[in-house]
Order: structure tokens, then C-alpha cells, then sequence
């Protein structure tokens, strides 16, 4: 401690110590939040249903997608990430999963939504499977903090059916 | 943090110093007039000053590291807790980085001038040949 050069320098590194242990002090109080989330998914509209060239079947969707993630946010959520997955089994693949809508809530105020929309992306199988198929719908959300452990959590909704012929 | 070298180029300069100059006083009032050591000019803080800057770094740091993550815990708000640490650093900052007088209350004192002019022969390789075996040539 005998320049100014040694005590600037020891404070800097001390000071940086103590900001990583409290972020990490920050991070592990996210164990310590319980969150309730809840969703409902309502498929409105097959809009078409078709056999690709190439032989895959593809299908469009209008969906009626809410869900309250208030409780997922903590003081140490930058934002939280949600996306809807379609999910069935075919004999090729034992489980399929297709990403059909996502969006980033950048904040509490904005995580209890309910939106009308159509898929925000393909459905399309691989092969031509997906005739009078049931499949599930899971609204997955990953809850990205400002420092340390990311957590992601689902919601599994059953009992949604596909049409016997294409349209 | 002694400088061997620095106390003896001191001494033989000053013994120098004396021998030259022309005084109508008597020795010891000359040697007065320029007893003020160089070697003050590389520590401004004291030894005791020194462990006293660090430990108030510690201190503070430590101190406003949990104010600030239980009014930012407590409060929910992240932000909080930064800039409560961000004012925490730059208040430490302030009170032990620059050399302030009361880092300097404990001087060491080095030895008076008298006493090294007159044992002329010591050298930093011999520090068994103290002023206090010397003394008897007084």
C-alpha cells in the first residue's frame, strides 16, 4: 500500500472481486422464486393442408395463443423467451418437435398476453405423416437473467388433432 | 521499506555538506538547518497510514457490497443494487487511494544527524558496526 499505483490496483481488484460475488449471490437467489405460470393454446383454424413436392406435408395454422409468465420474472430477469412447440410421434422419429411462434417478453408488464396469429413458422414433417394426426402443443420459456443460471420451464397441452385429408 | 542505500548516500552527503559551508553559528544550529531527510519524498504514507488504507478499503468495499444487495434484494430492482455499489467504489476510492495527511500521522523517524556524522564508517554490508557499539568514542 505504499504507492498510489499499488492501492488503485488493489482496489480495482477488490472491488471487481466483490461485483462477481454479488452477482453470484444475485444468481442463486433466482432458486428461491416459485413461479405459477399458466397458458392456453387454441388452434382457430386449419388454413390449409398440403403434400409438398418434395413429399413432405406441411400445414398452416391460426392460432389463439395466451399465458400469464408473471411470476417467472425476478429481480435478476433481463427478459424471458417463449416459444410454442408442436409435438407428435411418427414412425420415423419417436418425437417430433417444431417450433411454430416465439417472442421475447422484455418485461413483467408484458408477460400476461394473449395473441391471434398464424404459425410464425413452417410446419412441415418429414415424410407424409401428419394426416389425422394428434399432437401436443408446449409452450416452452427460458427465463434469461441479468447475471448467472438461465432456467426454462414447459407447459404440455394435450389433445389437438390434425384433419384425415389434406385441404 | 528502508532504503540502506539512500541513508548512507544521505549521510556521506550531508557530512559533506557540512564540512563546506561557512557558518558563524555553532555546529549543531547548522546542522539543524538542513536536517530535513530526502527519504521522505518516496513514502508519503506512513507504515501505520499503509495499514490503514487497507483495511478501510476492505472495509468500505465489504460494507457497501451488502448494503447494496439487500436494498437491491429487498427492493427488487437490480439497478439498485449497481449503483449503490457504483457509489460505494468511487466513495473508497476517494478515501484511501490518494495519500491524505492522516495516512501520515506516524513518521518514521530517521536518524538524527548528528549521531551519523559521526560514525562515518558505516556501510550497508556491515550492519553489526551499529552507532551503538560506536558510541563509546564519544
Amino acid at each position: 500500500m505504499h504507492t498510489f499505483g499499488y492501492r488503485a490496483n488493489a482496489l480495482l481488484t477488490l472491488g471487481v472481486t466483490i461485483l462477481a460475488l454479488m452477482c453470484a449471490m444475485a444468481s442463486f437467489s433466482d432458486n428461491f422464486s416459485l413461479p405459477s405460470p399458466s397458458a392456453h393454446v387454441q388452434v382457430l383454424n386449419v388454413n390449409w393442408f398440403q403434400k409438398q413436392r418434395n413429399g413432405n406435408d406441411e400445414v398452416s395454422l391460426t392460432l389463439n395463443i395466451s399465458a400469464d409468465l408473471q411470476s417467472a420474472f425476478t429481480w435478476n430477469t433481463k427478459q424471458v423467451f417463449v416459444f410454442l412447440a408442436a409435438e407428435y410421434d411418427t414412425t420415423k422419429n419417436s418425437l417430433n418437435q417444431i417450433s411454430l411462434w416465439d417472442a421475447i417478453i422484455p418485461s413483467k408488464e408484458h408477460a400476461k398476453f394473449s395473441i391471434h396469429t398464424t404459425n410464425k413458422y413452417r410446419l412441415t414433417d418429414q415424410g407424409s405423416n401428419l394426416r389425422g394426426k394428434e399432437f401436443n402443443l408446449t409452450l416452452h420459456w427460458h427465463v434469461m437473467p441479468k447475471t448467472g443460471k438461465m432456467f426454462a420451464d414447459k407447459i404440455v397441452m394435450t389433445g389437438y388433432h390434425l384433419p384425415e385429408d389434406y385441404r | 521499506y528502508i532504503d540502506f542505500r539512500g541513508e548512507s548516500r544521505y549521510n556521506r552527503d550531508f557530512a559533506a555538506s557540512v564540512s563546506l559551508l561557512p557558518s558563524p553559528f555553532s555546529d549543531k544550529s547548522v546542522l539543524s538547518a538542513v536536517s530535513h531527510p530526502v527519504s521522505s519524498r518516496r513514502t508519503k504514507m506512513d507504515w501505520q497510514g499503509q495499514k490503514l488504507a487497507e483495511q478501510l478499503m476492505q472495509i468500505l468495499l465489504v460494507a457497501f457490497a451488502v448494503v447494496a444487495f439487500a436494498t437491491g434484494y429487498t427492493i427488487g430492482s437490480f439497478q439498485t443494487m449497481i449503483l449503490i455499489y457504483a457509489g460505494g467504489v468511487v466513495l473508497t476510492t476517494l478515501v484511501t487511494v490518494p495519500n491524505w495527511p492522516f495516512f501520515n500521522r506516524h513518521p518514521l523517524k530517521w536518524l538524527d544527524p548528528i549521531e551519523a556524522e559521526k560514525h562515518p564508517k558505516l556501510q550497508p554490508q556491515q550492519p553489526s558496526s551499529s552507532s551503538k557499539k560506536k558510541s563509546s568514542k564519544k
